[in-house]
């Protein structure tokens, strides 16, 4: 590790600490008030939207993790997002270092066609999507979801990883490649690890609206017990009556494996910013 | 949809139909499922499946509630490819022809039950072109004033027979640091009911609705005007920056004794007894503005119906359920459990709220009008008059405008009867 | 500084990239591309493309009827109250979009660089500032609709207890303050995004400049100013591309704080609340008619986004 200067006691440092702590607290006070909430009878938000609970109990957990099926409904949750934010950044930083890396002819082709993706309104094609699926059996069937959700991680993925990986230096796979390394190799062992925060950024941003996502599996999947976790929430939107304490209890529940998803890609991100590009 | 991928769809499904049903067979058993937007009701609905899995050995029926901002959705697309269900709950009135046209649903007009059911209702689940039923009825919602009995005798006022004791009432709550009306300007959907509530009177209910439907007169109409200046009257009685104000917010506003009296409708019931159970709640009819062509009415409409997929691979047990769907058995255990009013005939609301409105809608019935008649295209009447309504409590347009705004809206569909 | 700058275009000089090496064969190439290629084609294309053909057809719910050509087009400009919606949300988009770069990208890169230079808790930090996106849309609705509650809100509650009760007013019900609270919520939700991206566009940028530019006596502020800014480039150019596209198809939180209808009275209606309610509240023609309104935002966003990306690389290529 190289000296880095330790940052001497200044106004300006005051400024940006105080900055950085109101802010947190901007974001964390909302939450907080999630989570009180959570504590709460319905009756009582119905009462008083905000407040603190008057006794504490986690009733609301219990019918959350029950009601909802919560243990079947996390493991298809976990199936299903994992392997479509795999099969997609796989697929993607396949795609994304070519594309990068060389102006082939056509190469600019790709890349808009690969935008475009991003810029229309996927809910417009439900209904297609519902009869092509229909057409090779795979209603009802996860690997359906599996391969829908991967390809609307495509363009995104496709244009983040593209932009990273043009940046980086040509020598590094030009010595690779006098070792005699094949494309794959360069591509695998030399430049993806480079690429590793934004692999990382690329991933959780595709991860966290499948995990949050309750459109599709509504659509696609029937047997409830195929549901994911948001699927399973929505059985607490009512027409005219919504179970808030247990919908905000089962909102914390779902929201919880992605805060340890998070914390730990954070940890690649962090060793990312410290391998860095030096050699 | 196209053709070819439509014939392999339904290929695939009759395979897939014979593969079922041969198990059925070897089971005895048939399985219906009823799909619903009703999460609310998943308990109820069990209960009262119960009732006709006992009566109905060998038939079992699984409820499946969905979300209701997505159910049409999934509805549209789950009654095109196999394993979709077979009874399914349909909105009424126009937002049901869809369904229909696109030949996804079963005609139930030989259904004995539907003898049950006046024409009124039935034409809520009735195809605009084919004139054929489509669903059989299961409730009906209605419009009126709720008021807390505790606050009302705090406040020492009884229940309005005229505008000015309706006013003296709110004049009253605001004096003891009440806001007099609880509704909500933030969702737009409950304007349109909050005018229907308080001013089909001005404009003169039924017989306004039979001379717009005629083409005799239109929304620009004097009266139809006026009848929105009183909403623009009643503008002070609501909470403070109304547009803000949410439809959560006000019934809690309601509920938590903030405020005397909520206008709404009937679907409310349900509500005021599980999160106010203690509160003692009583209905009025709204008396007529000044000015009115008509005394009050309970506006009404059907809230919708249970119809039958078209694709089922269980027909004959699906429309046996539905059939069942219209007897009084089930409306009577349809309004006990669920506290909402049953259209089917000799059915007696236990709830003394709900028979109040009941007794209303028959004695005073008039539609509710942008509901029942304009929401046949796009955009719908209701649509139309809630956002105009809104941007007059933000005083940005005047009632005439507001009229305008939705007599243009409804030209760009609808065509009345004695149109050339 | 034109020491600094020099010895950066030195740097970048030696890194020149791409396009000069060996291409590598047209298997190989094909073979990178295949599998994106083809999840993406089946899954995604190929059902929009269908669903865009549409717009050339007459609909009655979900049966296609007779092709019309252009009709659905002329139907988005012509009838009420569409016509007047659509030219109002893309006005509302174009707040959006101009409010959320100013907004939400400046504080992430903000944050990003306050949070690359060593930091107590620069951690937590970037793990708070990131927590609003992993919650659904609509909680983050539901949410920020209680703060702001004008009945209930502790936003105002609070303004009043300092005695600022003239600045309390009913944020999301008001037409004035409805939509730029739309994007402050929004930002709040989403700044994490260019934050983490600028934070991995900085750490790509090599220690040696900016060691070398502080031994020649440069500040914070010169360093990022005239080191690190114009290397962020790229990332600035995904950023800015990636920002006009979500705010152009914006709908999970603007329908969550406003309703369908962008309350109040179309105050917050943006482009996506136009194109769902066409699709899914609309009457028996909808689908021929949303499928017209989805080919042109496409073609606008696609457009746009092309042109700011061709901009953004001549300005790279430029900087080399």
């Amino acid at each position: 590790m190289r000296a880095l200067k330790i940052p001497k006691f200044t106004f300006t440092g005051i400024g940006t600490n105080g900055l950085l702590i109101v802010y947190a607290a901007v974001v964390l006070i909302p939450m907080f008030i999630v989570v009180t909430n959570t504590m709460r009878p319905t009756r009582e938000i119905y009462r008083e939207p905000i407040g603190l609970p008057s006794t504490i109990n986690f009733d609301s957990y219990v019918t959350a993790w029950g009601e909802a099926n919560f243990s079947l409904y996390f493991m298809n949750s976990m199936v299903i997002t994992v392997s479509s934010v795999t099969l997609a950044t796989a697929a993607a930083s396949l795609a994304g270092y070519i594309l990068g890396r060389y102006d082939f002819r056509g190469s600019r082709f790709f890349s808009s066609f690969f935008v475009a993706g991003l810029t229309l309104p996927f809910r417009l094609a439900i209904v297609p999507l519902f009869l092509l699926l229909n057409s090779l059996g795979l209603i009802d069937n996860r690997i359906g979801l599996i391969l829908v959700y991967a390809a609307t991680g495509i363009p995104f993925s496709v244009f983040i990883l593209s932009a990273f990986f043009r940046q980086l230096p040509q020598e590094l796979s030009e010595a690779a490649r006098i070792d005699g390394a094949n494309e794959f190799v360069i591509f695998s062992r030399v430049m993806l690890p480079l690429v590793r925060p934004a692999l990382a950024t690329v991933a959780i941003f595709q991860f966290v609206p499948l995990w949050n996502d309750f459109f599709f599996p509504l659509i696609l999947l029937r047997s409830t017990d195929k549901w994911t976790l948001p699927v399973g929430m929505t059985r607490f939107f009512g027409e005219f009556q919504t179970d808030w304490s247990t919908l905000f209890a089962g909102l914390v529940i779902t929201t919880l494996p992605l805060v340890v998803l998070f914390l730990s890609a954070t940890e690649q991100i962090i060793s990312g910013l410290t391998a860095g590009v030096r050699k | 949809m196209q053709k070819k991928t439509r014939f392999t769809a339904v290929a695939l499904l009759a395979i897939m139909l014979l593969v079922i049903m041969g198990s059925v067979v070897a089971q005895g058993d048939v399985t219906i499922t009823v799909w619903s937007w009703r999460t609310e009701d998943e308990d109820a609905y069990n209960e009262i499946f119960a009732v006709y899995e006992a009566a109905n050995p060998g038939v079992n029926v699984e409820f499946v509630p969905f979300v209701n901002t997505d159910y049409n959705n999934i509805l549209a697309t789950g009654l095109t490819g196999e394993g979709g269900p077979d009874v399914v709950q349909l909105r009424a009135y126009g937002s049901l022809q869809p369904l229909i046209e696109a030949g996804q649903l079963l005609p139930l007009d030989d259904l004995s039950t539907l003898e049950n059911f006046t024409p009124a209702i039935l034409k809520g689940s009735q195809g605009i072109q084919d004139g054929h039923i489509y669903g059989v009825p299961f409730g009906v919602q209605a419009l009126g004033a709720f008021y807390n009995v505790g606050m009302f005798e705090e406040l020492g006022v009884s229940e309005p027979e005229t505008w000015e004791d309706f006013i003296a009432i709110l004049d009253a709550a605001a004096a003891a640091g009440y806001i007099p009306l609880a509704n909500p300007a933030k969702d737009s959907w409950m304007l349109p009911i909050l005018h229907d509530a308080v001013a089909a009177p001005r404009y003169g209910g039924p017989e306004f609705e039979a001379a717009v439907l005629a083409g005799e007169t239109n929304f620009n109409d004097p009266n139809y005007v006026a009848s929105i200046a009183v909403l623009q009257d009643l503008q002070p009685y609501l909470p403070p920056d109304v547009v803000g104000v949410a439809y959560n917010d006000a019934r809690t506003l309601f509920i938590t004794g903030l405020s005397p009296i909520f206008i709404g409708g009937s679907f409310e019931i349900g509500f005021w007894q599980s999160e106010a159970p203690d509160m003692e709640v009583g209905m009025f009819m709204v008396p007529p503005p000044p000015d009115s062509l008509a005394g009050s009415f309970v506006p009404s409409w059907m809230d919708g119906s249970y119809g039958v997929n078209a694709l089922t691979d269980s027909p004959e047990a699906s429309l046996a359920l539905v059939e069942w769907m219209g007897t009084q058995e089930f409306g009577q255990l349809f309004t006990d459990k669920i506290h909402q009013i049953s259209p089917a005939a000799g059915v007696v609301s236990s709830d003394p709220l709900l028979a109040e409105f009941a007794a209303g809608m028959t004695e005073n019935p008039a539609s509710y009008l942008l509901l029942v008649n304009f929401r046949y295209g796009d955009p719908s009447g209701t649509t139309v008059l809630g956002n105009e309504l809104q941007r007059m409590f933000l005083g940005e347009v005047t009632p005439e405008e507001v009229a305008a705004a939705l007599q243009t809206g409804m030209e760009q569909w609808f065509v009345p009867a004695n149109a050339e | 500084m034109t020491a600094i700058t020099g010895q950066k275009d030195e740097k970048r000089g030696q890194t020149a990239r791409r396009r000069n090496t060996l291409m590598p064969s047209r298997l190989t190439i094909a073979l990178f591309l295949l599998p994106a290629f083809l999840l993406y084609t089946i899954f995604m294309i190929y059902p929009l493309v269908q669903a865009l053909i549409f717009s050339t057809f007459e609909f009655n719910g979900l049966v296609r009827g007779a092709f019309v050509g252009l009709q659905n087009f002329e139907q988005l400009f012509t009838r009420y109250p569409i016509s007047e919606q659509l030219p109002r949300a893309f006005v509302h988009n174009v707040y959006f979009f101009i409010g959320t770069m100013l907004i939400q990208n400046t504080l992430g890169l903000l944050f990003a660089v306050l949070l690359h230079r060593p930091r107590f808790g620069k951690r937590f930090f970037r793990v708070v500032f990131t927590l609003p996106y992993l919650i659904s849309p609509l909680v983050v609705g539901y949410l920020w609709s209680l703060m702001l509650n004008p009945l209930f809100g502790p936003v105002n509650a609070t303004l009043r207890n300092l005695g600022l009760g003239s600045l309390a007013r009913p944020w999301l019900g008001d037409p004035a303050t409805a939509l730029p609270v739309v994007i402050l919520v929004n930002a709040w939700m989403w700044v994490g995004f260019p934050m983490l991206l600028f934070g991995a566009g900085l750490a790509g940028i090599e220690d040696d400049l900016r060691e070398a530019a502080r031994i020649d006596g440069a500040s914070n502020w010169q360093i990022f100013r005239w080191i690190e800014f114009p290397l962020l480039t790229p990332v600035i150019g995904i950023v800015t591309v990636l920002t006009f596209i979500g705010n152009f198809n914006a709908f999970g939180i603007v329908w969550a704080l406003g309703g369908v209808d962008g309350t109040p009275a179309g105050a917050t209606d943006v482009l996506g609340l136009v194109f769902f309610r066409t699709a899914f509240r609309g009457g028996a023609d909808a689908f021929g008619l949303a499928s017209a309104l989805a080919v042109l935002m496409f073609l606008f966003i696609f457009t746009v986004s092309v042109l700011v990306q061709t901009w953004f690389r001549r300005l790279e290529s430029r900087m080399q």
